[in-house]
């Protein structure tokens, strides 16, 4: 399982402050405890959403040097403007580099994806279009379908495309977890090169004891085939419920990792 | 059973969200009863006004739904619930209504403006206000601002909700009321804002009639409009 780290996001109140005061410390305290928690990917996500395109690329470029020179964990550069994923990819010095994301919306596919061609980077594809985030299997994959005929035309490869079927809470319609579980499934059997990711928590948003529902829905998505998501790393729960649902599906030859991480427990 | 009585028990199974007997309600044991589709046919086959079954049954019992909501008693699934109990009871009690003479509360579009494409927060506004009697006009989401002014005059409506969850797309609300300005609807429409980053004072700021917390204040807010 590749696991993004999701702490660096500026919808968050004090990533917010972090990325305001350019606060280095801060940003590689939150960068290092996250990569030492075994996350793969660093996600990084400067928009503050007041400010201007300007200063979300500054912020961004910020962001990326500072945290390669001391961390040689991967980054995952998340915006929905190109303008500033392009910026975030010149500012890095090779390190390999996440897109996140494009959305199966022409104005964004047709800018985002040549970046992934030229700059030769995986990138995360949402199954959204311009109606918003579709209520049905059905519509999901005709956006996925979208997205993966533009991905060919500019000679992206589906091996480095994560699809992102996206997550809605279950407290406003139960079916919803349903929805992305089949959808990660469909992605599988109609584009089987293709690579899936979600992010976890909007499934147990307006819920109580929503931890019991993110272990349970990312145990379920693994069963499908997830390859990828976007967690906090620092979540033991989470983290130990991925390689107990690894041991039980076939995933780690003889439980060595499982072995290994609970061993005397 | 009495006539009052018939009510209470719609108000109180709108409170536990149950709209046919078969239904689980909020507290165990209560499947099997009837519920709020069985007690309205029974009321209206005994022909009892459906006036005071909206008024006593459905919207009392969301006032309490809405004072457990706010005590965080209940969840939004246990709201949601409640609200369709009003939605399905109010498709029944339509044609009863205009028979009976009764008009909706007005009319009233709701759209999350452009560029923004959440909608949960609108749909749960936008079931409770048909619950609560409004004509509710609902545009979706990422909706252009031409396309919600456009509506506003074919509609002829007396109210506009508008929703934002993100800080880059809540000030397209103050341009969809300078359109409404220049196009001459301003006067004659009210304007609620609701979403995450909105506030009263962003809300003055536009120049928007009020800020809604959630759909609740909304309801309390448009009683107030036309009461005041």
């Amino acid at each position: 399982m590749i696991i993004i780290g999701e702490k660096i996001n500026a919808t968050i109140p004090k990533v917010r402050v972090i990325i305001r005061q350019r606060d280095k410390e801060a940003l590689l305290e939150l960068t290092k405890r996250q990569a030492t928690a075994g996350a793969d990917y660093i996600d990084i996500n400067v928009g503050t959403g007041v400010g201007s395109q300007e200063d979300e690329i500054r912020a961004m470029q910020w962001a990326v040097q500072t945290i390669q020179r001391e961390v040689d964990t991967a980054l995952c550069i998340d915006s929905a403007d190109p303008a500033v994923l392009e910026a975030a990819l010149d500012a890095r010095n090779g390190r390999p580099t996440l897109i996140n994301s494009t959305k199966a919306e022409k104005s964004s596919l047709e800018k985002v994806v040549p970046l992934a061609k030229s700059y030769n980077v995986p990138l995360v594809a949402l199954s959204m279009d311009e109606t918003g985030v579709p209520s049905s299997v059905e519509d999901r994959i005709r956006a996925c379908k979208n997205i993966a005929r533009v991905c060919e035309k500019y000679g992206v490869l589906l091996e480095s495309v994560f699809f992102d079927p996206l997550v809605l809470p279950i407290s406003t319609d139960v079916n919803q977890g349903l929805v992305t579980l089949y959808t990660l499934m469909k992605v599988k059997e109609t584009l089987p090169m293709a690579k899936t990711i979600v992010g976890l928590s909007n499934i147990s948003y307006g819920l109580p004891a929503r931890a019991r529902l993110n272990t349970a829905f990312l145990q379920m998505a693994i069963f499908t085939g997830l390859d990828a998501t976007i967690m906090d790393p620092l979540d033991k729960e989470l983290m130990d419920a991925v390689k107990t649902a690894y041991v039980l599906l076939g995933k780690d030859r003889h439980c060595r990792g499982y072995i290994r991480a609970f061993r005397g427990g | 059973m009495h006539e009052q009585e018939l009510i209470e028990k719609i108000a109180f199974n709108v409170v536990q969200g149950r709209i046919e007997a078969e239904d689980e309600g909020f507290d165990e044991g209560l499947d099997g009863q009837p519920a709020v589709t069985e007690l309205l046919r029974e009321a209206l086959e005994r022909g009892l006004d459906p006036r005071p079954i909206v008024i006593e049954g459905l919207s009392k019992g969301m006032e309490v739904v809405g004072g457990k909501f706010q005590r965080e008693e209940y969840l939004i699934p246990d709201m949601l619930a409640s609200a369709e109990c009003v939605g399905a009871a109010m498709d029944i009690l339509s044609p009863h209504l205009t028979k009976a003479g009764v008009e909706s509360r007005g009319k009233f579009v709701i759209a999350t403006v452009a560029g923004d494409l959440h909608d949960i927060g609108k749909n749960i506004v936008s079931i409770m206000l048909k619950g609560a009697g409004y004509e509710v006009i609902d545009l979706g989401a990422d909706v252009p601002t031409e396309r919600i002014v456009k509506a506003v005059s074919e509609y002829q409506a007396s109210f506009l909700g508008l929703s934002a969850l993100l800080t880059t797309t809540m000030r397209v609300m103050g341009e969809v009321i300078e359109e409404l300005q220049k196009a001459g609807l301003r006067e004659d429409i009210k304007v609620l804002v609701g979403g995450a980053p909105t506030s009263e004072g962003f809300a003055k700021q536009i120049g928007a009639d009020a800020y809604c917390k959630d759909a609740f204040q909304a309801i309390d807010v448009l009683k107030n409009m036309s009461s005041g």
